[in-house]
């Protein structure tokens, strides 16, 4: 009987944990929840440091072509967060399907998931979760490949993101392009 | 007792299966198609699309177009009003990689009374092409795609006031697949 007291004690303090780990991630870093889930899952490492400079956080004048038409700013400056893997192997060894659901898991409820795209022979997938942050939109798009990822966090305006829409399929590859491009 | 028990057991088991079976039944009349059942198409699939266009994201697109300019005009006035753009694409290597089941899933929950499948549909594309309209009263409240190709499997889930001519213009848009669907010509009345 006391044997069976200390397991629910030992469960309820473990689920408290769980929850309270929870509770944090949904306030706040969902991106470093997905670049973990993804280290965690491909047994990758992330480069961000080099690259975060090279993203060039002043988003003058880095432009995206939105349905060959006119070239407009996207990302909200300051707003980028990025992480590269590269040179890395992303082998789901026919588990592509099961990093969807660890990904969703790690995103929380708050944020939608606009697309996808899988293309498991390939190891190619792209994601692209949304979410509502008042005036503007969090996007935050996922994008891997057999031997190299990236993980994009921007804001965009309403209108950018209504621009986007036209073409869901290509929005993931203008957002990345846009926030790691550097034209200074 | 324990016969009594027993009874209670199997009407408290049959009262949740009724209750399952017409909340299954109503969600099936909605104009919201559930694929969950196809998501294990993914692994197989050589490529999967899958597109969630809701409610909230529709509107706010649709306010965000210019009335000004008059191709954002166009794409305003097309996307004004509908409730939401659903799509799933599997494309296959090989044939036979889904199952009849897998589309009659889709299929049995527009058999219901609230969506009419058009018949005189003309499509470019190989393999069947099924179109469905749901109407309340006198107006579109959904339309359905359901194509099947031997390597190809599309469902396309339109919500809101959408019509054949819309559907067409919204190829290649928001998700939407080129289904190469004509609309049907008018035909002339009698004199």
């Amino acid at each position: 009987m006391k044997k069976f007291n200390f397991t629910i004690v030992g469960v309820t303090t473990l689920a408290l944990i769980l929850a309270a780990v929870t509770g944090t991630r949904a306030k706040g870093d969902e991106f470093g929840a997905v670049v973990k889930t993804i280290e965690q899952f491909y047994h990758v490492k992330h480069q961000s440091i080099p690259f975060l400079g090279r993203a060039g956080m002043k988003a003058a004048t880095t432009a995206a072509r939105i349905r060959g038409g006119q070239y407009r700013r996207l990302a909200e400056a300051g707003s980028i967060k990025v992480a590269f893997f590269e040179n890395q192997d992303f082998n789901s060894r026919g588990g592509i399907t099961n990093f969807k659901a660890s990904l969703t898991n790690a995103i929380g409820d708050s944020w939608s998931l606009l697309v996808q795209t899988l293309s498991p022979k390939n190891e190619e997938q792209t994601y692209i979760f949304i979410r509502n942050a008042g005036e503007k939109i969090n996007v935050l798009v996922v994008t891997l490949e057999r031997r190299e990822g990236v993980v994009v966090q921007v804001n965009i305006s309403p209108r950018n993101l209504a621009l986007l829409m036209q073409s869901p399929e290509d929005m993931g590859k203008a957002i990345t392009n846009d926030a790691t491009q550097n034209d200074n | 007792m324990k016969k009594l028990l027993q009874t209670i057991l199997r009407l408290a088991s049959l009262s949740m299966l009724l209750i399952l079976l017409a909340a299954g039944a109503a969600m099936a009349q909605g104009p919201r198609l559930q694929t969950s059942s196809l998501d294990y198409l993914a692994a197989k699939a050589s490529q999967t699309v899958d597109v969630n266009i809701d409610e909230h994201l529709m509107q706010m697109t649709a306010k965000f177009f210019s009335s000004t300019d008059p191709d954002e005009r166009n794409i305003k006035k097309l996307v004004s009003g509908l409730k939401g753009i659903y799509v799933k694409v599997f494309e296959f290597e090989h044939e036979g990689e889904y199952s009849a089941a897998d589309v009659e899933s889709i299929r049995s929950q527009l058999r219901g009374t609230a969506w009419t499948r058009i018949v005189n549909i003309n499509s470019k594309r190989e393999g069947s092409v099924e179109v469905y309209l749901m109407t309340t009263g006198d107006q579109i409240s959904a339309l359905a795609v359901l194509a099947a190709d031997p390597k190809e499997l599309t469902v396309v889930n339109i919500i809101g006031p959408v019509d054949l001519t819309k559907l067409s213009e919204l190829e290649g848009q928001f998700g939407v697949p080129d289904l190469g669907i004509e609309p049907p010509a008018k035909t002339k009345p009698k004199n």
